[in-house]
């Protein structure tokens, strides 16, 4: 059964077509990695996928149910281009906050360890802005781990960040994935994406080129495409 | 249960920021007080004229100062992005809205406090101390105005490239009704004519009654981008 | 095409009303006694009231069907409308400070119904202000609808507490109980004339606005 469903997309920016005619279907435990170049409609493609923002035409489902009455706010985890955390506020309190809003026990072992796994417990008394790029991605995504959602939608998580730090991403990711969740990425790293992903698609100025199974397509196929429209994939 | 229980760690989160990031009501206070010396040097008031004046006075800088605090604090949501982590969670955009209307209720209450302390020590005017029980029901119900439209707008002009400079056009027109009710209301407390408050009290009741429902209906449409 | 028919019509109907409207003002109507010559700015005044307050209805109702249905065409509609309720309420205002010049000896009275309008009139210009700073389509119309909502409800509180805070305007409370039968058919009249040249504007106002925004999306299609 598919978990979410989008059907005839259309997403109009003033007199700028961002997204036309994208359907697509996602079921549990996908993997969708979205390729595409910049301006390709990436962005405007997750927010929509997340619910955050409004098609211009076109209805999307989750669960079978419209948007707007389903659940799916509580079981979509969404990272954007920016952290969504509180600057301010201390590691630890930023945490303790998504525990108080998800009624999980902010002071138990799990919240303990999840920030152990994810390298960030002994910082939890410093300020988010007193952490490294790197460190607020993963904690951005730590989050996501401590209120168990069932979808994973992360826009550009390797963006900014450097060799060591895009690999930490990356297996963190791979635990969601081997944790049975669905996962929806976008990414102009070839790579990462193609390793993570049960279906590929490739999204170039608003519309889709493809989507397709893993097996069906090759790498090399992806680079191609990144080429010939001046970027490297890499 | 649950949507008070959201709203209040809404509320607990932002007190938090306030003491960790001082971006809010600091600022608020320290614009109060320059108000009022920039009241004092405009109108070179004396014990006489302060009296009458009094009241209008402090609705301007409470207005004014509570503009500054209201686009701070929904800035600091904005910054980052990080409402969505409110908005992907249990909590429904109503307890969001509540929750920040009750932060915004708290900082202007203080800022308010602080005014009329700073405004009896600068304008030696110790009236009001002791007229304070009268005023705190006027007071009181025009700060939930204030911060019922002001939560509501900070949000809307957000959207804006303008951002929090287009706040006052907005929110000041709008709030008409509450400073025309907290300074008349005040005002004859402060000139002994207590009595004449009660019709002011309703139509400040009235109008946070009619915005509380309003914008209930109306912030989920703010969440969407 | 049918709107094109009904535009026509209307506007074959305002060629005869509005000149006939001005002649009933100024020739017909007996001159008031207190206030003199003077007063016949009121017909007009009245009536651009009450064109304004038809037109921000039209805001109203035309927001809350956006968020509602989230179709462009009801953002068109609000925007419209309010473009024409700005018109109109700058009119009344105008009209109102003529008449008040000669009558009050100056050129604004803190009369209650007037700082309705004057404050009313900030709203919307603000609503044209939040709109100028939003690139996004679907904000932009979202978001002002939320404030075509607030603006609205404001009014009848601003009214209330404004009539509260000070009355000086005794002439006005007593309008058609006190005018003469002749003063208030003619009074009627202008107000029916002013309602059709507002749905006279509106039509045409968003029947270009639908063409601009058509233009943009064929000028858009032949850049890239």
């Amino acid at each position: 059964m598919n978990l979410i469903e989008i059907r005839g997309l259309k997403k109009q920016y003033h007199a700028k077509t961002a997204l036309n005619g994208i359907d697509i279907d996602i079921g549990e435990r996908d993997s969708i990695t979205v390729f595409g170049p910049n301006g390709a409609g990436k962005t405007t493609l997750l927010k929509i996928i997340s619910g955050i923002m409004s098609p211009t035409e076109g209805n999307a489902f989750y669960n079978n149910k419209k948007y707007s009455e389903s659940e799916m706010k509580k079981e979509v985890f969404y990272l954007g281009h920016k952290t969504s955390l509180y600057n301010a506020l201390t590691v630890g309190e930023n945490m303790d906050f998504i525990c108080r809003l998800f009624s999980i026990n902010h002071r138990g072992e799990s919240v303990k360890n999840i920030l152990k796994e994810h390298g960030l417990w002994e910082r939890r008394r410093d300020p988010v802005n007193e952490l490294s790029q790197g460190m607020k991605r993963r904690l951005a995504l730590a989050k996501g781990f401590m209120t168990d959602p069932k979808v994973f939608i992360l826009d550009e998580p390797f963006t900014g960040l450097d060799l060591r730090w895009r690999s930490s991403i990356l297996s963190k990711i791979k635990d969601i994935r081997s944790q049975g969740k669905t996962v929806i990425l976008s990414t102009h790293l070839v790579e990462e994406g193609f390793e993570l992903a049960t279906r590929v698609a490739f999204l170039h100025k608003g519309r889709f080129l493809f989507i397709k199974k893993k097996e069906e397509v090759k790498i090399e196929e992806i680079y191609g495409l990144f080429d010939s429209m001046g970027e490297t994939g890499k | 249960m649950r949507f008070m229980g959201n709203a209040a760690a809404i509320l607990r989160k932002d007190i938090l920021l306030e003491l960790r990031g001082r971006e809010s009501l600091s600022l608020m206070l320290f614009l109060s007080l320059l108000l009022l010396v920039i009241f004092n040097i405009a109108l070179d008031l004396d014990k006489d004229s302060v009296s009458s004046l009094a009241s209008g006075i402090l609705w301007v800088v409470f207005a004014f100062s509570g503009i500054l605090g209201m686009g701070r604090t929904s800035m600091a949501e904005r910054d980052e992005e990080a409402y969505l982590s409110i908005v992907f969670s249990p909590a429904s955009p109503e307890s969001f809205y509540i929750g920040k209307a009750l932060s915004n209720f708290l900082f202007l209450l203080i800022m308010e406090c602080f005014t009329m302390l700073s405004f009896v020590i600068l304008f030696d005017f110790e009236k009001i101390i002791g007229l304070l029980p009268q005023l705190l029901v006027p007071l009181v119900l025009g700060t939930i105005g204030f911060s019922l439209v002001g939560t509501l707008f900070s949000f809307l002009t957000t959207a804006s490239k303008y951002g929090e400079v287009l706040l006052p056009f907005l929110y000041l027109p709008v709030v008409v009704p509450v400073i025309l009710g907290g300074v008349t209301s005040m005002g004859m407390v402060l000139n002994g004519n207590a009595g004449g408050t009660w019709k002011w009290i309703q139509m400040l009741a009235v109008f946070d009654v009619l915005y509380l429902a309003v914008s209930l209906l109306l912030f989920r449409y703010l969440m969407e981008d | 095409m049918k709107t094109d028919r009904s535009i026509t019509i209307i506007f074959l109907f305002l060629l005869v009303m509005i000149p006939l409207n001005f002649y009933l003002i100024f020739m017909v109507a007996p001159t008031e006694k207190v206030m003199g010559e003077v007063q016949r700015i009121f017909y007009l005044h009245i009536s651009l009231a009450v064109g304004a307050f038809l037109a921000l209805t039209g805001v109203f109702v035309s927001s809350i069907l956006f968020l509602w249905k989230k179709k462009f065409i009801w953002d068109t509609a609000a925007y419209t409308c309010a473009e024409i309720g700005v018109l109109m309420s700058t009119l009344v205002l105008t009209t109102g400070s003529i008449w008040a010049r000669p009558i009050w000896n100056a050129w604004w009275t803190w009369d209650p119904r007037l700082l309705t309008v004057l404050i009313l009139w900030f709203i919307y210009i603000g609503y044209f202000l939040l709109r100028g700073g939003i690139a996004d389509k679907f904000k932009k119309a979202q978001y002002s609808a939320v404030l075509g909502i607030i603006g609205y409800i404001d009014i009848p509180v601003v009214r209330y507490a404004t009539k509260w805070w000070k009355s000086i305007h005794p002439l006005l409370t007593q309008e058609g109980g006190g005018l003469d039968p002749v003063m208030k058919n003619i009074m009627f009249f202008s107000m029916a004339t002013f309602i059709l040249l507002t749905i006279f504007l509106f039509l045409f106002r968003f029947r270009l606005a639908r063409i601009e925004e058509r233009l943009e999306i064929v000028k858009k299609r032949m850049e890239d």
